[in-house]
């Protein structure tokens, strides 16, 4: 099956390619350096043409996002879609089905997403909606933060079997990297407590945020896993919340990469690069986070953009989700999962108006114009926790166009001036870096780049996005509309050489791969790890370890990821 | 001027979802055009008139069109959802959510509205000459606001749940209302001839009257001593103090 792109003007910031007049040939699913004369082509006519959309943080699939769906039957009745011959029917907007997250991330060209959190006990429900959502690509990344057995190693600081339980929890989850979500705090919440700073010591383990986090990415350098630790940061959803942010990032500087990537990626900073004392004197501290970024090499962010209108909060931060029911008199979900991690669901409605929401409108967007290189700041909306993922184009337009910005900041809550840095700022980005914030950066802090995602190199993934926007013919500062409606839908969308979408509408629906890593250590580690997980089942888990595991029956459509102690050239302190 | 005349051409048994009932919908077609609406019954597409004859008299902008219909409408849901003018005549009775999220115009239904007629209201007129079932002008499941602005009035008596999550505009039920009126609500006004029970817990903004008398009062209100409302004289209670609502009860003395 060969296909070719012609008169393609090409982003493709990891090969050097800024808007190049070029090809793209195809065949059999990858990209190749030509292909027979006479195949079938597509003519491009020098039209924007991007490896396929990368998500590095998106929340798409597990027990958390079904109970957004359950609380709220109204968000199911925004997003109708009858069936047609070639989809299934969609619903809701901030909490969609399994099959409308397909279909729309595939309409805005976006070919690989991220789960950002599966409790390993919760990951079979992650897989089984994994497996329905056609389309893309998917992965999910585990949580290892609060886990009793984390804790326990780190207190006993004894690395070996840190890294045998996170290489176990990995097989166990079908997992692809190490979460951590308010360290010791997730848990602590089953206690009816949570922790204040990486400093405190959480109760009955005596062990450290900190000692948590360091010990984690000490971890995941050993075992050369292709992602780095990816940290929902302490503190979030607090008033003042950017020095916990920057101390967090500073315990990056204690571990050395065994790839060429970061150690720590710290996530949706939206909600944690707050500044003040109490929401009276809220204010964005996205520039001492920008500038933090523009000093430091080891440490990638993503924006968690806020989009105004309805919004569903989940997390596994269940200390948080409290506060904000609390706060909003609105619908609370909150779950414990036994041995490892808690969570919290809660609907909301960001309004312009509104102080606070238009000072966490302009964090996001701060963080990505004050940090000079694109590939520390990821777009994301946090999805649905900012906004949902198909807000993607207005975040892209906000991006690249001063004007739009300026006329959003018209019609916003006056504190958008005093309490923030965003109406002073003229940067506009280009193509090159959306393609980077999009698809080179995301799949770069993801390890994917060697996996063919993100780039448009000979022997990538041909997943490829045609946008029906001419580079040198548009303005994107003024034609922001443009930029908005042509990142919408996209003009061309291919996954694997299949043409999948349309200017809009669905035309294939092959089934995506799930990622995931099978991170190798020794076996004595493991057998002497297993001691203590066996104790803990025995004493404490509501179900049996045979129950456990995630079957190769849940992920029929997988790609297995090698890695593991000896496989990287790491170096540990 | 447009008029339009529909009526059942079978015994309808089966639930029909006439959302595209609406004068925006039928305004300035003729009999024909109509006709060929499509229109959902249980899990098959049929059209208007496979369901119902029509006769349509004059053409005529949604403002200027009235729909008149008469027989059996028990099993034909969502009439009028979403209108924004014009006139709905229904001389019978009608299956659930009449009225549904309309933003203006009249309805009219002579005979009995089944559950969560006014659902979501906007605007506009809502009468029921009969009684009305559950939900009445209420949200519909997880919807954070019910009915919205607008009037709903019931000759009758209405069941539970009336303006559940009511936000704003007005209900005046002349009979009596079940069991909870007013739960939740955030906003508007409830007016009641008749009995009801429990009337207005979680309530934190609107105000709800009870002419006729109240069988169990929530724990949840704080007397306010006796006061008048266009000359009669009331009990007065604020809350729902749990959540140190604003609400307002009145219950004659």
């Amino acid at each position: 099956m060969e296909l070719l792109i012609k008169n393609a003007a090409v982003y493709d910031p990891v090969n050097g390619i800024k808007g190049d007049r070029t090809d793209v040939s195809i065949k059999d699913g990858k990209i190749v350096d030509k292909v027979s004369s006479g195949c079938t082509g597509i003519d491009a006519g020098g039209r924007l043409v991007m490896a396929g959309g990368v998500d590095a943080h998106s929340h798409i699939a597990g027990s958390k996002v079904n109970v957004g769906r359950l609380m709220r039957p109204e968000d199911s009745r925004a997003g109708i879609k009858p069936r047609t011959k070639t989809t299934r029917p969609c619903t809701g907007y901030t909490v969609p089905n399994v099959y409308a997250m397909g279909y729309r991330y595939a309409n805005m060209g976006y070919t690989t997403v991220f789960e950002a959190a599966q409790a390993i006990m919760k990951a079979r429900h992650t897989h089984e909606e994994l497996e329905e959502i056609p389309i893309i690509d998917k992965g999910a990344l585990t949580l290892f933060g609060s886990n009793w057995p984390t804790m326990d190693f780190v207190r006993e600081n004894d690395m070996d079997k840190l890294a045998a339980y996170v290489s176990w929890g990995l097989l166990a989850s079908r997992g692809f990297g190490i979460k951590v979500v308010n360290p010791g705090g997730g848990e602590m919440w089953g206690f009816g407590k949570n922790v204040t700073g990486l400093d405190d010591v959480v109760p009955e383990f005596e062990v450290t945020p900190s000692q948590i986090i360091t010990s984690l990415m000490k971890v995941n350098e050993m075992l050369g896993l292709p992602h780095s630790v990816h940290l929902h940061c302490n503190n979030l959803g607090k008033p003042g919340n950017y020095t916990t942010t920057l101390e967090s990032m500073k315990l990056a500087k204690q571990v050395k990469a065994g790839k060429d990537r970061q150690v720590m990626h710290v996530t949706h900073l939206t909600f944690n690069a707050w500044g003040g004392t109490n929401w009276g004197d809220f204010e964005s501290r996205a520039d001492e986070i920008a500038k933090y970024l523009n000093n430091n090499d080891n440490v990638t962010t993503d924006m968690g953009q806020l989009i105004f209108g309805n919004a569903t909060t989940m997390t596994a931060d269940g200390p948080v989700q409290y506060a904000n029911a609390k706060l909003l008199h609105a619908k609370w979900g909150n779950g414990d999962v036994e041995l490892e991690d808690s969570s919290g669901v809660v609907p909301i409605t960001y309004v312009k108006q509104i102080s606070i929401h238009a000072i966490m409108w302009a964090i996001g967007l701060e963080l990505a114009l004050l940090t000079d290189d694109p590939y520390k700041v990821l777009l994301t909306t946090d999805h649905p926790n900012g906004g949902p993922f198909v807000n993607y184009p207005e975040v892209i337009a906000l991006l690249m166009s001063n004007r739009k910005r300026q006329e959003e900041i018209a019609t916003l809550h006056k504190a958008v001036h005093s309490q923030t840095k965003i109406p002073g700022i003229d940067r506009e980005l280009d193509f090159n870096d959306i393609a980077i914030m999009t698809r080179a950066g995301t799949s770069k802090v993801l390890g994917l780049l060697e996996h063919g995602k993100g780039h448009l190199g000979i022997g990538a993934d041909a997943d490829i996005s045609i946008y029906d926007i001419k580079p040198d013919e548009i303005d994107p500062s003024a034609e922001h509309s443009k930029i908005k409606s042509a990142f919408s839908s996209a003009a061309y969308t291919i996954k694997g050489g299949e043409i999948v979408a349309r200017d809009g509408e669905i035309t294939a629906t092959p089934a995506g791969r799930t990622f995931w890593v099978d991170a190798k250590v020794p076996q004595s580690h493991t057998d002497e790890m297993m001691k203590d997980i066996r104790a803990k089942f025995k004493n404490y888990y509501s179900i049996n370890l045979a129950n456990y595991m995630v079957q190769d029956a849940y992920v029929t459509h997988q790609n297995v990821i090698k890695a593991g102690v000896g496989t990287a050239a790491s170096e540990v302190d | 001027m447009q008029e339009v005349l529909l009526k059942p051409g079978m015994e309808i048994r089966i639930s029909v979802e006439a959302e595209n009932i609406s004068p925006d919908k039928f305004s300035n077609k003729t009999a024909e055009e109509i006709k060929s609406i499509g229109i959902r019954m249980g899990n098959h597409k049929t059209t208007v008139g496979e369901l119902f004859s029509v006769k349509v008299n004059g053409s005529g902008t949604p403002e200027d069109t009235k729909i008149v219909m008469e027989g059996d409408f028990s099993r034909i849901k969502r009439i009028g959802e979403g209108m924004t003018a014009g006139t709905i005549l229904i001389k019978g009775n009608v299956d659930m959510h009449v009225g549904a999220r309309m933003v203006g115009g009249r309805i009219t239904v002579t005979g009995n509205a089944d559950s969560w007629a006014g659902r979501e209201m906007k605007g506009g007129e809502l009468v029921i000459e009969g009684n009305a079932g559950y939900y009445l002008g209420a949200g519909y499941r997880g919807e954070a606001c019910g009915m919205r602005g607008g009037k709903i009035t019931v000759m009758g008596n209405a069941l539970d749940f009336v303006g559940e999550h009511m936000c704003g505009g007005e209900i005046i039920i002349k009979g009596n209302a079940g069991i909870l009126p007013g739960i939740s609500n955030n906003g508007g006004k409830i007016v009641i001839g008749g009995n009801t029970a429990r009337p207005g817990s979680e309530m934190t903004k609107g105000t709800i009257i009870v002419n006729g008398s109240v069988d169990e009062m929530m724990p949840v209100f704080k007397p306010e001593g006796a006061e008048d409302v266009d000359g009669v004289s009331y009990m007065k209670y604020t809350g729902d103090v749990i959540l140190n609502g604003k609400g307002v009860l009145y219950v004659r003395e």
